[in-house]
Formats: C-alpha cells, sequence, structure tokens
C-alpha cells in the first residue's frame, strides 16, 4: 500500500506542481540547491575561473611550493589560497578538482542508476528465475563494500594495462567501479515498484489491448517507478564522490596529474603536522560543502516525496 | 433466445493457483503444496449483442474467468472461444492480436486503470496506434476527439492528465479507450463498483447507450445484483469457483432455483423495498484453498441431505435456466420459501 | 425532548496552500437515545468527517471552525484531549470500515476486550472475561471461548467485523458512530453484519450514526437520515419518509438513480454534472448547478431548513410561503 500511495504521491506532486511550491517554503532545501548549484557553476567554469590551469606542469613550480595562502609567487603569482607540494595553484587544483569529483560522482551513479533500472525493471516484470538470478547476483554484490570491488577492479586494470593506458582509463575506470557497487539499489528498489505495478489495472489494460513486453516496460511502467529513483540517485550522488574521494585518498582513484577533491586531501594529509594546514583542510572543506549540500537537498526530497511525512 | 449468433463460449474452464509454500520450506518443513481452486468447470456461452452477467460474491472466481477470457491469465483446463477461434491456439503475440483488437476491458477502479503519467488523449489513442488503425498525427487526434465525444468527455480533455479528472470521468475515458480499437466484445468487471450512484446512473446508461449504437456485446462481472438486473438478458451465478445457476437473466431474478441465488436475492438491500420478508445468508463463503466435498455450497444450505455432502451436482435444465442443485433436481424445495414472494418485480414500470 | 447528541452550526474548515476550504459548511443535527440515525451522501460530501468531528478525531489540516457539539447536555467540542478519550473508550464508541484497523494484531481478542473493559469499568478481570465470551455469544462469532484466545489475522472479513462490534459494546456506550461497517463486506456478510448491529442497539438503547453511501443500508437499518452534500445537509427526516417520498430535488435524483431488482427501467435517471469540490464552492444551493428545479433565487441565496411534515428540508421548493402561494 505505501509503495503505491508514494508513486500516486510522486506522479500527483509533480503535476500539481506541489513539489515547487513546498520547496521554495523550506529554507534549508534552498540553501542547499542554491549553495549545490554555486558550486556545479564554479565546477563547470574552472577553466575561466581558475586563475591558473591546474592540468599544465608548467604551472607547477618547486619553488612556490607548500605557499601559506595569500602569499606572492617567485614570478610574482598571487596564491589566493596557497599552493600544494608541487607549487601549483591551491585555488585552481580545487576548481579542477571539484569538477573531477562531480564529473565521477554524477557518471557513477548514472551508470548505476542505468544497470539497477534495466535489471530491476526485467527482474521485476519477468520473475521467475531471471529474476532468481538477478535479485542473487545482488545479494552476492551486496556482501562486497564499494571500496573493496573498486580496488578489485583498479588492481586487475593496474596489473593487465601498462602505465599509461592505465593513467588515461582511470576516471572510466573509476566511474565503473563505484557504479558497480551502487546499481544494487537501485534494481531492489525498482523490482519492489515493478511487482507492484505490474499487478495494477492500467498494466493489465495495455496486455488485454496487445501492447509488447519492451513497450509496456518502458512506456507504462517505467515512468511510474521513476520518482524514488531520483531520490535514491540524489543521496548516492553524494556517497559516490566521497567513494571517489576515498579512493583517491588510498590511491587506488586517479593519478595525481588529475587532481580530484581527494587526491588533493591524500597530497596534503603528509603536511598537516609540519604546519602546512591549507593543502588538506582547504579541499576537504570544499568536499564537505559538496556532500553537505546534495545529501541536505536529497532528504528534503526523499520527505517531500514521502507521504507519511508530509503533513 | 433468438436466431443471433454466439460469439463467446467458455467450455469446461478451469483456472488453479498453486499457492504452495517455496520448495525450500517444503522440504524442510513437509508443508505440503497448495491449491486454489478458482474457477472448476465453468460453462457458458454470450449471444452476440447481448449482455451476459457473471454474479457472485467476492472470491468466487468471477474476474478470474474475465482475465482468462481477457487474455492475461491461462485456464488450467478447458478453453475460450472467441468469435470461432480457441483462445489457447495462439502462439505468438501477432497471432493474438485480431482477437485484442476485437475485445477491450474495462477495469474496477477508475484511479488504477489508468496510467497517472500519461495525458488522457495518449491513453485513449494507444490501441488505434497499438492495431495501427490510424496513423499518428491530425487523423489520430481525430479519432480520439470523436471517442472522448462519444463518452460525453471534450476535446480538451485530451491534453489532461488522468488524476485531472472524478471517478466517473476516469471511467468514462477507460471507455472511451476501450472503443478505440472498435471491438464487438467489452469485459466490464466491476465498472461502477467504485462509484457513487448517481455517478453509477451515468455510467450504467452510457454503456447501455453504446451497446445499442454500436452492437456490442458485454460480459458483465458484478456483485450488485441491481445492476446486473438493469443491465443483463443472460446471467451466471458463482460460487466458490462453480456456476450454480445460469440462464435467462428475468427469470433467475425473478424466480430463482438454486438456494444460494434465492438466498443472495433475499439479502440486497434494496431502499425501493425495505420491507419485504427475508432469509439471511448464514455463515461466509469458505476458503477456495480447500472447498466442501460435494456441493460447495452444502454448510450453508438450509436445505442440504447427506447426499450434498458427497456427490457434485450436475446442472439440470429447469425452464429458461440450468441448476446445479440436488434439491432443485429432487424437487424438494419448497415453491415459495425462502426468497422473495413470485412475480413481484414489475418491469419496465416506473413509479 | 431532550436529545443524546445534539450538533448546532457545526463548520469544519481544511487549510489549503493559500485559504480555508470549507469541509463541512454549518450543519446541525439530534440524535435521541436509542435512535439509528442514518447519515448518506457521495464521496466527499462531508459525512465521515462529520463522524470524525464528533468523536473529536479531526486532524490538522482539518480542525473545527465553529459551532457546537453536547452529548447528554454536556458541551464536548470544547473538551480537552484526556477527557475526550475517557469518553471515547466508555461514552462514544466508533466502529470503521476495515476492521483490522480497530483490532491490535499483536492482542488476542479475548485480551482487547477485557483491556477496554478494565480501562473504563469498575470490573475484575475474571467478570471482563466472562462477559467478553457473552459479547462474542451476542454478536453470533460461533464457538466464543475458543474465539477469546484467536488473533485478528485468523478471522475472516465477516468475523472481525463482529469483534469490532463486540468492543464498540464492551463498555455500553450510548452512541457509537458507525463509519462505513458494512462497504468492505460481502453482501450477505453485510446484512448478517447490520443484523447484529440493529438487534444489539434495540438490546441495549444505544444509538447509533451509521454513516453510508448506500441507501440500501439505510432504508434497511435506520430510524432517521440525514442526506449530505457539498458539506450541507440537504435533507433530514424519518427513514421511511424519505426513502418513500423525498422533498429535496437532490434525494429524490438519488432514489432515482438507484437501479433496483423489483422497479426495473430502460434508463436509470441521472443527475447531471458533479458534486461541488470544497476548492470549487458554490454560490446560493449548493445543488443548483444540477437541479432541474432550480431558479433565480436558488443561485443567489442559500436556502434555510424548512419544516416539511417530519422533516427538515434546505430547498427554496419547501419555503411555506412559497407552497402557500402555490397552495
Amino acid at each position: 500500500m505505501s509503495v503505491s500511495s508514494v508513486i500516486r504521491r510522486v506522479a500527483g506532486a509533480w503535476l500539481d506542481g506541489d513539489l515547487l511550491y513546498r520547496f521554495r517554503r523550506s529554507p534549508v532545501a534552498v540553501a542547499a540547491a542554491a549553495l549545490g548549484a554555486l558550486l556545479v557553476l564554479a565546477a563547470l567554469g574552472a577553466d575561466l575561473l581558475a586563475p591558473y590551469d591546474a592540468f599544465d606542469p608548467a604551472s607547477a613550480n618547486a619553488a612556490d611550493a607548500r605557499l601559506p595562502p595569500g602569499s606572492q609567487g617567485l614570478f610574482g603569482e598571487t596564491y589566493a589560497l596557497g599552493t600544494d607540494p608541487q607549487g601549483r595553484d591551491m585555488l585552481s587544483a580545487m576548481l579542477y578538482g571539484l569538477r573531477t569529483s562531480l564529473v565521477v560522482g554524477v557518471a557513477s551513479v548514472g551508470l548505476a542508476a542505468v544497470m539497477g533500472v534495466l535489471l530491476g525493471l526485467v527482474a521485476g516484470y519477468c520473475g521467475g528465475l531471471i529474476d532468481a538470478i538477478i535479485m542473487r547476483t545482488a545479494d552476492v554484490q551486496l556482501g562486497f563494500p564499494a571500496i573493496l570491488i573498486a580496488l578489485l577492479i583498479d588492481g586487475v586494470t593496474r596489473a593487465v594495462l601498462p602505465r599509461e593506458v592505465h593513467e588515461r582509463f582511470a576516471m572510466p575506470v573509476l566511474i565503473v567501479a563505484i557504479a558497480a557497487s551502487y546499481w544494487v539499489q537501485y534494481a531492489r528498489t525498482v523490482r519492489g515498484l515493478v511487482l507492484v505495478e505490474r499487478r495494477r489495472d492500467y498494466v493489465l489494460a495495455a496486455r488485454v489491448t496487445g501492447v509488447s513486453t519492451p513497450r509496456t516496460l518502458f512506456a507504462h511502467i517505467l515512468p511510474n517507478v521513476l520518482g524514488p529513483i531520483l531520490v535514491i540517485a540524489t543521496i548516492n550522488l553524494a556517497l559516490a564522490i566521497l567513494t571517489e574521494s576515498t579512493l583517491s585518498f588510498l590511491g587506488v582513484g586517479l593519478p595525481a596529474t588529475q587532481p580530484s577533491l581527494g587526491s588533493l586531501v591524500r597530497i596534503g594529509n603528509e603536511f598537516v603536522f609540519s604546519g602546512d594546514w591549507w593543502i588538506s583542510t582547504l579541499p576537504g572543506l570544499l568536499l564537505v560543502l559538496l556532500s553537505l549540500s546534495v545529501n541536505i537537498f536529497g532528504d528534503w526530497l526523499r520527505d517531500a516525496l514521502n507521504p507519511k511525512l508530509a503533513q | 433466445m433468438s436466431g443471433r449468433p454466439t460469439i463467446l463460449s467458455v467450455d469446461n474452464l478451469t483456472v488453479r493457483f498453486d499457492a504452495s509454500p517455496p520448495f525450500l520450506r517444503r522440504v524442510l518443513t513437509g508443508a505440503r503444496r497448495r491449491t486454489v481452486h478458482a474457477v472448476e468447470e465453468v460453462d457458458f456461452a454470450v449471444t452476440e449483442g447481448s449482455t451476459f452477467a457473471l454474479v457472485g460474491e467476492s472470491g468466487c472466481g468471477k474476474s478470474t474467468v474475465a482475465r482468462t477470457i481477457a487474455g492475461i491469465q491461462a485456464p488450467t483446463a478447458g478453453g475460450v472461444s472467441f468469435m470461432g477461434v480457441d483462445i489457447a491456439a495462439f502462439r505468438t503475440r501477432h497471432a493474438a492480436m485480431p482477437y485484442r483488437r476485437n475485445l477491450q476491458m474495462i477495469f474496477q477502479d477508475p484511479y488504477a486503470s489508468l496510467n497517472p503519467r500519461w495525458r488522457v488523449g495518449r491513453i485513449v489513442a494507444e490501441p488505434m496506434v497499438t492495431h495501427g488503425l490510424a496513423a499518428p498525427g491530425p487523423a489520430l487526434r481525430g479519432k480520439v476527439s470523436e471517442l472522448l465525444e462519444t463518452v460525453g468527455l471534450s476535446t480538451d480533455d485530451a491534453r489532461k492528465f488522468p488524476h485531472q479528472f472524478s471517478g466517473g470521468q476516469r471511467q468514462r475515458i477507460s471507455i472511451a479507450r476501450a472503443l478505440a480499437s472498435n471491438p464487438a466484445f467489452i469485459i466490464c468487471d466491476e465498472p461502477t463498483s467504485a462509484l457513487d450512484v448517481s455517478v453509477q446512473a451515468q455510467i450504467l446508461n452510457l454503456m447501455k447507450r453504446l451497446q445499442k449504437e454500436l452492437g456490442l456485446t458485454y460480459l458483465l462481472i458484478s456483485h450488485n445484483l441491481a445492476v446486473v438486473a438493469h443491465m443483463a438478458q443472460s446471467l451466471g451465478v458463482m460460487y466458490l469457483g462453480r456456476l450454480v445457476e445460469r440462464g435467462d437473466a428475468d427469470q433467475i431474478l425473478t424466480r430463482p432455483r438454486h438456494p444460494y441465488t434465492r438466498l443472495l436475492l433475499d439479502t440486497v438491500p434494496d431502499p425501493h423495498a425495505p420491507d419485504r420478508g427475508r432469509t439471511r445468508l448464514q455463515g461466509e463463503v469458505p476458503s477456495p484453498l480447500s472447498p466442501p466435498a460435494g456441493c460447495a455450497f452444502h454448510p450453508r444450505c438450509p436445505f442440504a441431505e447427506e447426499r450434498c455432502t458427497r456427490e457434485l451436482p450436475s446442472p439440470v435444465k429447469v425452464g429458461g435456466a440450468w441448476v446445479a442443485c440436488h434439491a432443485v433436481q429432487e424437487d424438494r424445495l419448497p415453491h415459495h420459501l425462502p426468497g422473495r414472494s413470485q412475480g413481484e418485480i414489475v418491469s419496465g414500470g416506473a413509479t | 425532548m431532550s436529545a443524546l447528541l445534539s450538533v448546532e452550526n457545526l463548520r469544519v474548515e481544511i487549510a489549503a496552500r493559500d485559504r480555508r476550504l470549507t469541509a463541512i459548511d454549518d450543519i446541525s443535527f439530534t440524535i435521541g437515545a436509542g435512535e439509528i440515525l442514518g447519515v448518506v451522501g457521495e464521496s466527499g460530501a462531508g459525512k465521515s468527517v462529520t463522524g470524525t468531528a464528533i468523536l473529536g478525531l479531526l486532524e490538522p489540516p482539518a480542525a473545527l471552525a465553529g459551532g457546537r457539539i453536547a452529548f447528554a447536555g454536556r458541551r464536548i467540542d470544547t473538551l480537552d484531549e484526556e477527557s475526550m478519550r475517557r469518553l471515547r473508550g466508555k461514552e462514544i464508541a466508533a466502529v470503521f470500515q476495515d476492521p483490522l484497523t480497530s483490532l491490535d494484531p499483536l492482542m488476542t481478542v479475548g485480551e482487547q476486550l477485557v483491556e477496554t473493559m478494565l480501562t473504563h469499568l469498575p470490573i475484575k478481570r475474571k467478570e471482563a472475561f466472562a462477559r467478553a465470551e457473552d459479547l462474542l455469544r451476542m454478536v453470533g462469532l460461533p464457538a466464543p471461548r475458543e474465539r477469546l484466545q484467536a488473533y485478528p489475522h485468523a478471522l475472516s472479513g465477516g468475523m472481525r467485523q463482529r469483534v469490532v462490534l463486540a468492543l464498540a459494546f464492551c463498555c455500553n456506550p450510548r452512541l457509537i458512530i458507525a463509519d462505513e461497517p458494512t462497504t468492505a463486506l460481502d453482501v450477505s456478510v453485510q446484512a448478517q453484519i447490520l443484523d447484529v448491529l440493529r438487534r444489539m442497539c434495540r438490546e441495549n438503547g444505544t444509538a447509533v450514526m451509521l454513516v453510508t453511501h448506500d441507501m440500501g443500508v439505510i432504508a434497511e437499518a435506520t430510524d432517521r437520515v440525514a442526506v449530505m452534500y457539498a458539506g450541507r445537509l440537504a435533507e433530514i427526516g424519518p427513514t421511511r419518509a424519505l426513502v418513500e417520498e423525498a422533498s429535496h430535488p437532490y434525494t429524490r435524483g438519488l432514489m432515482a438513480s438507484i437501479p433496483s431488482l423489483t422497479r426495473r427501467r430502460d434508463t436509470l435517471v441521472q443527475i447531471p454534472g458533479a458534486m461541488p469540490r470544497p476548492d470549487a464552492p458554490v454560490s446560493g444551493c449548493a445543488f443548483h448547478p444540477r437541479c432541474p428545479s432550480a431558479e433565480a433565487r436558488c443561485r443567489s441565496e442559500r436556502p434555510p431548513a424548512f419544516a416539511v411534515e417530519a422533516s427538515q428540508v434546505a430547498c427554496w421548493l419547501a419555503d411555506p410561503a412559497r407552497r402557500s402561494v402555490s397552495a
């Protein structure tokens, strides 16, 4: 009962513009969304906003290494947020790092959602053996934490591929690794929703009319299970960004030449106790802000679509 | 009845569901397989252009019969032949398309039977698109407008979503969708039981008008005997998966033979006749997981004898109806009681 | 005659986004001791909200916005939560459509009955058990002693509703508010439950407010009936008179739209259109857009309740001034 009423709620809420109304009345959600939008804009505009190109090895200057925020460089550069151990401008590195983190997060969540939704649809609608195979695979998958899977994939690709090739494919590998550990949640949710939807009269009406199975699945059922998926995806986005950072921090994510927020924290980690706090702390802070804004928005979305919490 | 052809015949239809616990539990705990006897050996035929009603209490199997005829439930045994073709013979989706075009369905819950994410125009157009009856574009839009007007809605309604309509209006949309592929036969599964009475009257009148204008045949599934009396020419009364009485609607409603039919008719509250003497139907319908032996109605039947508890009665013809009851066959039923006094129905009489 | 329950000018409003919608618009009626009053209307007419308001169970966004409710001479709409709760268990009982919502799935039938009695009656545990068994026998539950040990899920729908009736009667309430008590049940079981309700009321002198959408149930079980339309009372009067010859055009239309086993006709009388929704209220008489006899006055002025024999009818057609002119 609750699942189907959630669906009715989602559909109704969107169509009525009710969601927008509730959004405007929630200052926390508005603040989180505004902060999130600001960070996304900053990441997208990294090329324009960053004073230096963080990917250009020429911008790294060993003489300017580990300068505190507000320092002047050897050639008169201004480092508003200081420099890292390679003498890169922290502000530029963080902007590019933010972009990398967002790209990895969005792409892995998107991939996980597509995989999970497809498998969940098929499992829920077909049932029987297909359902059993997909869902038991999912159960096994759940036994492995994301980091373990990512380490595994990273380890295998590192062993198989030559170093330069591996670095070039580091980001896709990371995305696949994170997606592989998150699809289960989507598959389970979608399967549960499909089990409810497929017995509903509008689906039966389509079957009576002779509508083909793929069309029934994608045109009829899929739009009605997307609401909860959106909520999961939003909350997972923050998780995926943190997973990327964790992996990069552990050194199995992106190489140092491709700064992400996680790898920046890792680089700075060695110097925290020698007083160079900004190298680790500033990207860490940005990471907190990013995941906080996404998380708060996701929480609000989940509550807003939950009929039991809505007054 | 008249010499009109039979459009649908259901022969010896049996549908059973497996309700066993999962395999592992059966092995571990020794739980036995369990079968729901939803429909047992049901026989009836529907004449073109008429309304055949299946009535009974919840769990009697009437909706399962409807779903089997609609081709969304496979029969365990027996068959359904529609316009002279056995529907079990369809091997592919393609082969079944002409049958699907000719047979449509209206559902009980007007809130669940329309896809909440689709606009009304797209919902109504879908059968035509599926069967290639109209090319997308102005021709299709014109057909949709025409259908919406036929059921009493306006052309502009095509752009709206289902949730913008009331229950009665949604049922009109369902009817428009059912008419879209120009079918000969419509299964109406409790079409008005979710609606208020004044809206029910609107929908029943609409259904009757469409039947007259388009020559439709209806299979009406309902628990409401007054609705059935208003709509149907012939009917079947189901109890625990079996037809206990079937035949001419007027005869069964005015002179019911089977004790269950008599008591069911007696039970219906009728605001137009509140004070008629009535006998109550005792007890409740047993579980279809373990139907009683012999005649399934015997535990609740005031006329049950020893034979009823062990031997299944086979239908015999009494006047214009077939009745499956030992007491009727042995002619040991009182002619008046229980049940309504005879000749009470004033046909066509308005006050 | 002093009424057991009297509702005067009751208003219930629902807080919406930017305004307040009127769910119950100024209704007044009484229920005498031992009387069965039917409240009938289409979905959205406000019949359930009325019952909920009397029970003091309105939940936001719905709230009382005016009028008074008096029970046995004492005003109850202003009572605090705790006094109302005590009143609800003992003096006023409720029966709802779905018996499962009224029963605790984790307690046996006997425990629930005994628990309720111990809370409200000065009675010993042993006596309570004996009384619980009697009650189950009275509501027609077969093998009552064994059923005391049963959990709700082990009972059929009809048996559960019998247990709910036993629960409602266990503290000898003076009023029972029954909201669609038979709607979820099969016709044969529905008739049994109504019989039990009626018999128990007669035996115990309990009054009932029977909320339903089914005119058949009203005709079978009630003494008087109130017809609600768009949050207002259209007509209230003795069931017999109302069923045989209603005065309000809405009631007449409603009765004529019901298909009958005994009086069959080719087409049913239908009331065109639909009931106005609270977010789009109608001026004057709420029924005028659908009324076959609507006049200019109906569009602008809301009709008060006029007495027509033993009934009260909110319709300008029943205005004595007008009737004396036409007579």
